[in-house]
Formats: C-alpha cells, sequence, structure tokens
C-alpha cells in the first residue's frame, strides 16, 4: 500500500497510529514536502487480517520471537506460551530509525479486546458469577453476545433474567 | 499523477521484506531436512494421520530421523497419536523446541499449544463474528509458524500430515517451494476416490508437485479367528484402476490400530508383526525407493 501527496507529486511516509476503536486502527501518514497528513482507517477485519499475517505497518527492525503470531494470538492458548511481546514492541523501530507506535497501538487494540466495552450497561452480581461459570474460552464470546442483546432490547442492567432471555443468543451454555 | 510503481516504497512499512524474511526463515528451517513430504488426502476419515504417525514410526525404527507437522489446525490429532500430548513445549531465542516421541521423532502440533481438552482453536478478535475473513490466513500463519519456527535441525524425513481437501497443499506449496513430494492416502471406495481424486488433480496438474503414489488404507479386513482376508468396501480393486501411481501399499483394517491411536504408542511400534504393519513397511520401502530413484 502507497500513498501519494497528489499536490507535491510525493510519496507520503507513515507518521503515527491514533488509538485503537473497537477494533478499527487509524494510521497517519504525512507529505515530507507539504507536510499534509492523511488518515487511514482499517475497518476490524482489516486489522485482524494485518495481524494473522504478522506484519507490522511502519516497519520493524526486530527478529520475530519464536511462533509469535500463534502464541500472541491463540484465545485458547496455554497460558505458559505466550510470548514477551511487549519488550519487543518497545524496541521495534521504523525502517527511518524511529519508534513504530503501529505494533503497540495494535497489540493495545487487541487487549483492550479481550475485555469488550460495556457502552454504559452495568452487570449484576449474579450475572457475572454465571459469566465466570462459562469456560474462558468461550467467555469474551458469550459477553458480548449478551451485551447485544442486552443493547438491542433496550436494557441499561444485566441480571440473571436478561441472561436467560440472551441464551440463544450465543453458543454457550451457563 | 505518478502510478504504483513509481511510488519507491510503501511509505516505510517494507511488507515485501517483512514477507520476504518470513519466506526466508522457513526455507532455513528446512535447509536441513533432506525430504518434505505432505500427506493428503481430499477426503476426511480415510486414516491420513494414522499412516502418518505409522510412516514416521517405521522410519524412525529403521534409523531415520523424523519429524512431523500436525498441518491439521482446527482437528489436530498427531500428538495424542504418538503419545506426546503432555509435552510442554519450550520457547528459546533459536525457536521452539519441539514434542519428542520415545523414538525420537519431533513433533509440533496445535493441540500441544492449546489450554484445555475441549479448547477449540479460537484467535484474538474484536468479533469473531467476520472471522471467515481472515481464519484461514490465521490457520496460514500458524503453519508457517510451525514449519519454520520448530528445531527441527538436521532430519531425514519431515512429514506434514495435512486436514481433508486440496486448500491446505496449496498453502503448503507456498511456505515450502522445495516441496519433495505428496502421498496420498485413500480408502478404496468410489466415494472416496470421487473426492480423492481432484485433490491429486488439484497437486500434480495446478500445484505441479510430485506425487510419490498412495496408500489404500483400511484395503481388506484380516479375520482374527480364521485369519482369512475380507474386502471392507465394494470396490476392492478400485485404487489401482482409478490413479495412474504407484500403489505404495495396502493397509489392511485392524481394531488394534485405533486402540492404538487413542493409546499414543503407534501400531507399528506396539504390533511390528502383524499384517498391517508388514503394509506399513511396505509402504515405508516404496517411499524409500521414490527418493532413491531420483539421487
Amino acid at each position: 500500500m502507497k500513498f501519494l501527496c497528489i499536490e507535491c507529486e510525493t510519496a507520503m511516509k507513515f507518521k503515527d497510529v491514533t488509538r485503537p476503536e473497537q477494533g478499527s486502527v487509524t494510521a497517519v501518514f504525512e507529505c515530507p514536502d507539504c507536510f499534509t497528513e492523511i488518515a487511514m482507517f482499517l475497518n476490524p477485519s482489516e486489522t485482524q487480517m494485518l495481524k494473522s499475517l504478522d506484519l507490522k505497518l511502519g516497519g520493524t527492525n526486530e527478529t520475530a520471537q519464536p511462533m509469535q503470531m500463534v502464541r500472541s494470538q491463540l484465545q485458547t492458548g496455554k497460558e505458559d506460551s505466550v510470548p514477551n511481546i511487549t519488550s519487543q514492541i518497545e524496541g521495534s523501530e521504523t525502517a527511518e530509525g524511529g519508534k513504530c507506535p503501529f505494533t503497540s497501538v495494535i497489540s493495545e487494540a487487541y487487549e483492550e479486546e479481550s475485555e469488550p466495552e460495556t457502552d454504559g450497561l452495568s452487570w449484576t452480581q449474579d450475572a457475572l458469577e454465571r459469566l465466570e461459570r462459562i469456560p474462558s474460552f468461550v467467555r469474551p464470546m458469550a459477553k458480548m453476545g449478551i451485551e447485544s442483546y442486552a443493547k438491542d432490547n433496550g436494557h441499561t442492567e444485566i441480571n440473571a433474567e436478561v441472561m436467560d432471555q440472551a441464551r440463544g443468543n450465543f453458543p454457550a451454555q451457563f | 499523477m505518478k502510478s504504483y510503481k513509481e511510488l519507491p516504497d510503501d511509505a516505510g512499512s517494507n511488507i515485501v521484506g517483512q514477507v520476504t524474511a518470513q519466506a526466508k526463515r522457513v526455507n532455513q528451517r528446512l535447509s536441513s531436512v533432506k525430504h518434505t513430504i505432505a500427506v493428503m488426502s481430499g477426503k476426511g476419515g480415510v486414516g491420513k494421520s494414522a499412516v502418518t504417525s505409522n510412516v514416521a514410526t517405521a522410519l524412525a525404527l529403521q534409523g531415520f530421523s523424523v519429524g512431523v507437522v500436525d498441518a491439521d489446525i482446527n482437528g489436530p490429532t498427531i500428538a495424542k497419536m504418538m503419545g506426546v500430548r503432555k509435552s510442554k513445549l519450550e520457547y528459546t531465542s533459536a525457536g521452539v523446541k519441539p514434542a519428542i516421541t520415545s523414538l525420537g521423532i519431533k513433533v509440533i502440533s496445535m493441540d500441544l499449544l492449546l489450554s484445555e481438552d475441549d479448547a477449540p482453536v479460537l484467535w484474538n478478535a474484536h468479533s469473531q463474528k467476520d472471522a471467515f475473513t481472515w481464519r484461514s490466513t490465521m490457520e496460514v500463519g500458524a503453519l508457517r509458524e510451525f514449519i519454520g519456527d520448530t528445531e527441527w535441525e538436521e532430519l531425514d524425513y519431515l512429514l506434514l500430515d495435512l486436514p481433508p481437501g486440496s486448500e491446505r497443499l496449496a498453502n503448503v506449496v507456498e511456505l515450502i517451494p522445495s516441496l519433495s513430494g505428496v502421498v496420498v492416502v485413500t480408502i478404496p471406495s468410489d466415494v472416496s476416490q470421487l473426492i480423492v481424486k481432484k485433490s491429486v488433480t488439484m497437486a500434480r496438474d495446478v500445484l505441479n508437485v510430485p506425487i510419490i503414489g498412495v496408500v489404500e488404507n483400511m484395503s481388506y479386513y484380516v479375520c482374527h479367528h480364521c485369519g482369512e482376508s475380507e474386502p471392507l468396501f465394494s470396490n476392492d480393486d478400485a485404487v489401482e484402476s482409478a490413479f495412474q501411481f504407484t500403489l505404495l501399499g495396502k493397509i489392511p483394517f485392524d481394531p488394534k490400530l485405533s486402540q492404538c491411536n487413542d493409546s499414543g504408542v503407534p501400531y507399528i511400534q506396539q504390533h511390528p508383526n502383524n499384517q498391517a504393519s508388514e503394509a506399513i513397511v511396505a509402504t515405508v520401502e516404496n517411499i524409500k525407493k521414490y527418493f532413491n530413484a531420483l539421487s
């Protein structure tokens, strides 16, 4: 993917990223001549595709850790297989020698997404306890399904009754 | 206005460079592997994994150094069949130390990375809703890391146990341009061959991968009371007539094979003198003959 500043006929350079929002990442590119900036938005699927290819926008000089992609992206993986990606991100640099913020932001995006946004919904204690009984590897999906059902049906509080109603909204039993 | 090709780079991401580095990593890792063989079939349930684990074991029993990649990311069975499910992978700066069987066979499988027995392969994502757009890319990425990041060291044979269908073979050929060849597993039924033929055409005519030969699994049944052989399927000559390739072996059905798969001790290791073991050894001899003829 390349970006051209039409005014200057100059190739734009990767500059920065903004914080992710619901899986979407925004990358900023700048014209080195006139300093015009543009923003490129990746939708969640595009962001995910980039992660699945284990590619870094903005480049990297770091050598990948063994099975880095699998170990960092496998939601149902063993805990002891998670790689120390943080140190790698902190040390990663762009081709120009600067820090590459994109990798860290992408990573943050996924960390954030392990706890889905609640959008003003609250959970009662008994609902949270029932949520805890759902197997850990499907819990995030189940939580999203319940919250989605609650929002769609005008609930602001998730209690046992709402969970019963939402039961058909996701694959896990609880 | 300038075109795509006139722009000097991709704004500093060097995506081509990153992809090239990934491919280089795989090639470097496989540079010490003599023969890389994909075990495939178009159809599920024909016994690919059982054939893979037993061929690997037969080779190891003959003194060859062997590795097995379980390329079935969503339905991994090799670690169970080869008795290494409880093995813990060790991650070093040089790569991942694979699970090792009692005969020294190196094994890598998604099964070794999953947290629980009933845990499916689920990837981190904002939503699983549109996962069809990226899931297969994740799986290919996982396979690339399995092949390129496992510390295989010097190997005579690396076997890849593919999932059903021909799609994964295309991925493997992309990842391993030096793939030595394909062993096709089928059973003597018209239904199986109808599907397997499609995979063979894909391998031979589209992907240009050498076909080492065909293994006819569940070829016949040997009665344990009278020792007589009986066909399990109606068309017991089907394989020889349907495929224009070397028939590597005809492996009879033996209920003990399934028991061995469950116990984690490969059949040929546990019952070396049974008819099915003899057929597996014959298969291995034909595979070796194929490579000897090339050298």
